[in-house]
């Protein structure tokens, strides 16, 4: 009568295990996408604004390190992380070239979605705790930052997808602000 | 008991000049070399002293792997920081902190340079505002959002962009600094001392050595160090390591040299005193005229005085066993009162009420030549047993007498040769002058080009250009520094310049400041403004109250002074670019990349209560120089002629004048000859060496052509010459075997100087008295 008591923690490892297992499985269907192109819309709910802010824009992604941000709506903007060199361009300033090693801060920013696309389980860790919820087939990761500096910007981001895909991915802040990106493949 | 008066009144006279030498400071500056009349030089000289780019020093950090530079270079500065020796400590991490951001961000609408009116109109808070949105919408936002309700027109990042502006920043890489080719990770770090006061420097290089040795411990990483504080650190130390070294050896080698001749040890420390004696009075006049020695006064003094530790031998070697020292004396007297008179009389020409240096050189010599005399004259003969005579002279007979045989033939061809190469020197005129003071540096090839690789790579501003501006008061110098920033920008745009630097950048004049604040509206109409601004846009009710306020608070806060900014970062970059002196404010601005400065300086803005001077450094500092040797030279061509006339006075024939002084004039002619043909190029050190030539070489010509008939005496005189010149080749050839420029350049022209003056006097000395009679 009392075993089913046990049963739940006799299982705990297994269900750690399990979920390590699932992670892993999705990493590895992440790591074998050569190639991304895909519409994004992003809707950030701010605490200074009475409505919240709609971009929509095109990602790309070339494995193992290239990825472009295009905003096009409502103002045009171009991101694009290729190795360690961090190109932005703005209507207002212009285009702008960031060596990201030499900007430690904004490292993790980039690595949460292009190391999570890339699949490289490693780099993740290097900067975020990781935390693998569902199955390789709907599965969500919380990253939350490792560095201090970090975590004063942001709270945790949450990857949803489904099995080498991302469907969404999710920023929240300290101070209750957050952005939802959502992703559809061309 | 009558013989101690004398060593008596000596001990208490050395006793006192030794008081006042003790009691006085040594400068190790340049002024020396400034004519009181320049007030460039001036100017020039503050900044060589204590110019805020003589307070840089440059750190590398090489070796290991990069993760390590990079660590380990966090780790120094933190330490580095966390004393309060240096006024700066930059590695290229976050360089502001948060504390002073926020000070920046306080006074932002006086220290931002887009303030204007415009940007406070509907239209353009409007635009403001709308770009903010846009900011909102870059993934960059979550770090620039906080300041968001204070700052809707963007002040703060305008204001950092100013500062970061300027000279040009390092390569970064892991957060830090590095060299270009990632090999080193770089700092700069800036002491609060003086780059020329060497105590402060010393410390700041262990300091830094010590916290390295902390930081770096257990890495592959080394820390490299330049800059002119550690530069001149480095080559006092050379200069002390090798002058002690080469002088110890010299001193054992003339101390041997002597007791070879005259076999008792009484003569070596009695041939040391005039020496000791010219040394202690020089040094005690300048003191008492000046209040101060200039290092390098003292250097080139005991280099002149050289001339001195003869004397004592002239008379060791003329002593006989039938006369008293005071007959011996008595006799020389005519010839060694003649000697001293000479390098006397040729250095009172030195005394220059515009050249301070020289006056002091001056000083110092005729002092201490006055002091060997009487030591030679009154002191010696009472110490001196007056049973002593040198133990053979008379055996160098036979040889000493073929020496001394006149040679009339030998003499003309040295004339000859004498005048050819004085033709070649007049027909070729090669380049004589060294005027590059860094061409004489002791500091090792390899650490001044570490120095421009680690200047290259930190864009750290070169000592070299910069420009300064005297005002009689601080607003002034900043305005007039504005002016100059807006033709330097102008002139950086054209290429002619990488970058600048200036207080004005950091802390705008109370005027600019004026009229930024008078750009913003008062409260009711910023409200009405804000209000029209944001209709239609997201922005949430009542968000930007504290924008309003701090609109308010800045109409009503006076201006910022540099006084204002103590203690605080932006207070300690200003306060090395504008700082009060005796004459008013100077305010600087260091260049850096300068392509063209004569274009530069030929359009330097002026206006009409301050001065701008461009000063390139290098260059003014080797003008300063080249007129110091100018300076010297016409005053050696007034001491020359005083030479002559009281040699005249001496000897009463105009043949004995040119016995005495036509071989010294030809051993000149023959040292200059092979300094340039040995490549050398002449500096103020061959030009001290060449005087005290001239000095030892008249002795020589006055003692070859004594009129003496009786040869026992010119055997002796030989004696004493062979004894003097020994001694100086020895001391002089083996400083002309050192590796520091200036040594060796002493060493080599006073060894070639003293044996052309030997050969030249033995040789031309007789012929020129008897055969011109």
């Amino acid at each position: 009568m009392r075993y089913w008591i046990w049963l739940p923690l006799a299982c705990w490892p297994l269900v750690g295990m399990a979920d390590d297992a699932a992670l892993a499985q999705v990493m590895r269907a992440l790591a074998a996408v050569p190639a991304v192109e895909a519409t994004f819309r992003e809707e950030k709910t701010l605490a200074v604004l009475d409505a919240p802010l709609v971009a929509t824009g095109v990602l790309y992604y070339r494995a193992p390190d290239f990825l472009r941000k295009r905003t096009l709506r409502p103002q045009a903007e171009d991101y694009e992380a290729d190795g360690h060199w961090l190109t932005v361009e703005t209507p207002d300033a212009g285009r702008r070239q960031f060596d990201l090693n030499g900007y430690p801060q904004l490292r993790p920013f980039v690595e949460a979605i292009r190391a999570a696309q890339a699949g490289d389980q490693a780099a993740l860790e290097r900067y975020y705790q990781l935390e693998f919820q569902g199955t390789s087939a709907a599965w969500s990761l919380r990253l939350t930052p490792r560095a201090a500096d970090a975590q004063r910007y942001v709270a945790a981001i949450v990857l949803r997808g489904r099995n080498g895909r991302i469907d969404s991915m999710e920023t929240l802040e300290p101070n209750g602000d957050r952005g939802l990106m959502t992703i559809t493949p061309r | 008991m009558h013989r101690w008066p004398v060593p008596l009144l000596w001990l208490l006279a050395a006793l006192g000049c030794g008081w006042i030498v003790l009691t006085t400071p040594v400068a190790a500056d340049l002024t020396l070399f400034a004519s009181r009349a320049d007030p460039v030089a001036e100017l020039l000289l503050d900044q060589l002293r204590s110019g805020p780019t003589t307070r840089l020093i440059l750190l590398g950090l090489a070796g290991g792997a990069e993760t390590e530079r990079a660590a380990v270079s966090q780790r120094l500065a933190e330490r580095l920081q966390a004393g309060d020796g240096f006024a700066r400590v930059a590695n290229g991490a976050d360089a502001l902190s948060e504390t002073e951001l926020r000070a920046l961000f306080a006074h932002r609408y006086r220290l931002s340079p887009t303030v204007a009116p415009e940007r406070f109109t509907v239209d353009g808070l409007r635009a403001g505002l709308r770009q903010r949105l846009a900011e909102l919408q870059s993934p960059l936002a979550v770090f620039q959002k906080r300041w968001l309700a204070g700052d809707p027109t963007g002040e703060l990042l305008n204001l950092l962009k100013q500062w970061q502006g300027g000279l040009r920043e390092p390569v970064k890489r892991l957060g830090v600094w590095f060299s270009p080719d990632s090999d080193r990770a770089l700092l700069l770090v800036e002491t609060r001392a003086s780059g020329y006061d060497l105590a402060a420097q010393r410390e700041a290089v262990t300091t830094i050595r010590a916290a390295f040795a902390a930081a770096g411990a257990e890495t592959g990483v080394r820390l490299e160090m330049s800059g002119p504080g550690v530069l001149a650190t480095l080559a006092a130390d050379a200069i002390h390591a090798q002058a002690e070294f080469l002088s110890a050896l010299a001193l054992a080698a003339v101390v041997l040299i002597l007791l070879l001749v005259y076999r008792s040890a009484r003569t070596v420390w009695l041939g040391a005193l005039p020496m000791l004696a010219a040394l202690l009075a020089g040094a005690a006049a300048v003191d008492l005229m000046f209040g101060k020695m200039y290092l390098i006064t003292l250097a080139f003094s005991m280099t002149l005085l050289g001339e001195t530790l003869d004397y004592p031998t002239y008379l060791f070697s003329h002593r006989r066993a039938a006369e008293t020292v005071t007959d011996t004396l008595r006799q020389l007297w005519p010839t060694l009162r003649l000697c001293m008179a000479t390098t006397m009389l040729g250095c009172l020409a030195m005394l220059d009420a515009d050249f301070p240096g020289l006056s002091q050189l001056g000083v110092f010599t005729v002092a201490g030549i006055a002091a060997a005399m009487a030591t030679t004259r009154w002191l010696l003969p009472a110490l001196l047993p007056s049973t002593w005579t040198p133990p053979r002279p008379t055996a160098i007979g036979p040889w000493a007498d073929r020496a001394l045989q006149p040679r009339p033939r030998l003499a003309l061809a040295l004339g000859g040769c004498g005048l050819l190469a004085l033709l070649a020197l007049i027909v070729k005129a090669p380049p004589l002058w060294e005027n590059d003071l860094a061409a004489l540096s002791p500091v090792p090839r390899e650490l001044m080009r570490l120095d421009q690789e680690l200047r290259a790579a930190l864009g750290a501003p070169e000592v070299g250009h910069l420009i300064a501006v005297t005002a009689p008061d601080a607003e002034t110098a900043l305005r007039h520094g504005e002016t100059i920033a807006a033709y330097l920008d102008d002139r950086r745009r054209e290429g002619l310049l990488a970058g600048y630097d200036g207080a004005m950048r950091y802390l705008p004049s109370a005027w600019t400041q004026e009229q930024r604040l008078a750009a913003l509206p008062e409260a009711a109409t910023l409200t009405a403004n804000l209000d029209a601004a944001l209709e239609g846009l997201p922005f949430k009710p009542g968000l930007f109250a504290p924008f309003l306020d701090a609109v308010a608070a800045a109409r009503a806060a006076p201006p910022l002074r540099p006084e204002d900014l103590r203690g605080t970062l932006l207070g300690t970059r200003v306060s090395a670019l504008l700082f009060p002196g005796a004459r008013g404010w100077t305010a600087l601005l260091p260049l850096s990349g300068v392509r063209d400065a004569r274009a530069l300086a030929a359009g330097l803005p002026q206006v009409q209560s301050s001065q701008a001077y461009y000063l390139d450094l290098r260059a003014e500092t080797n003008r300063l120089v080249a007129g110091f040797r100018e300076a010297t030279l016409v005053r050696l061509a007034w001491g020359v002629a005083l030479i002559v006339a009281v040699v005249w006075l001496g000897l009463r024939s105009w043949r004995g004048v040119a016995a005495a002084l036509l071989p010294v004039g030809l051993a000149l002619v023959f040292t200059v000859a092979a300094l340039l043909a040995l490549g050398e190029r002449l500096s103020l050190f061959h030009l001290v060496s060449l005087l005290l030539v001239l000095g030892v070489g008249v002795d020589y010509g006055l003692f070859f052509s004594r009129p003496d008939a009786d040869p026992e005496l010119r055997r002796r005189t030989l004696h004493a010459l062979l004894v003097c010149c020994g001694s100086a080749l020895t001391v002089f050839g083996m400083l002309s075997l050192s590796a520091l420029p200036a040594l060796r350049a002493i060493g080599l022209t006073v060894s070639l100087g003293v044996a052309a003056s030997f050969i030249a006097a033995l040789v031309a000395a007789r012929p020129l008295l008897t055969k011109m009679s």
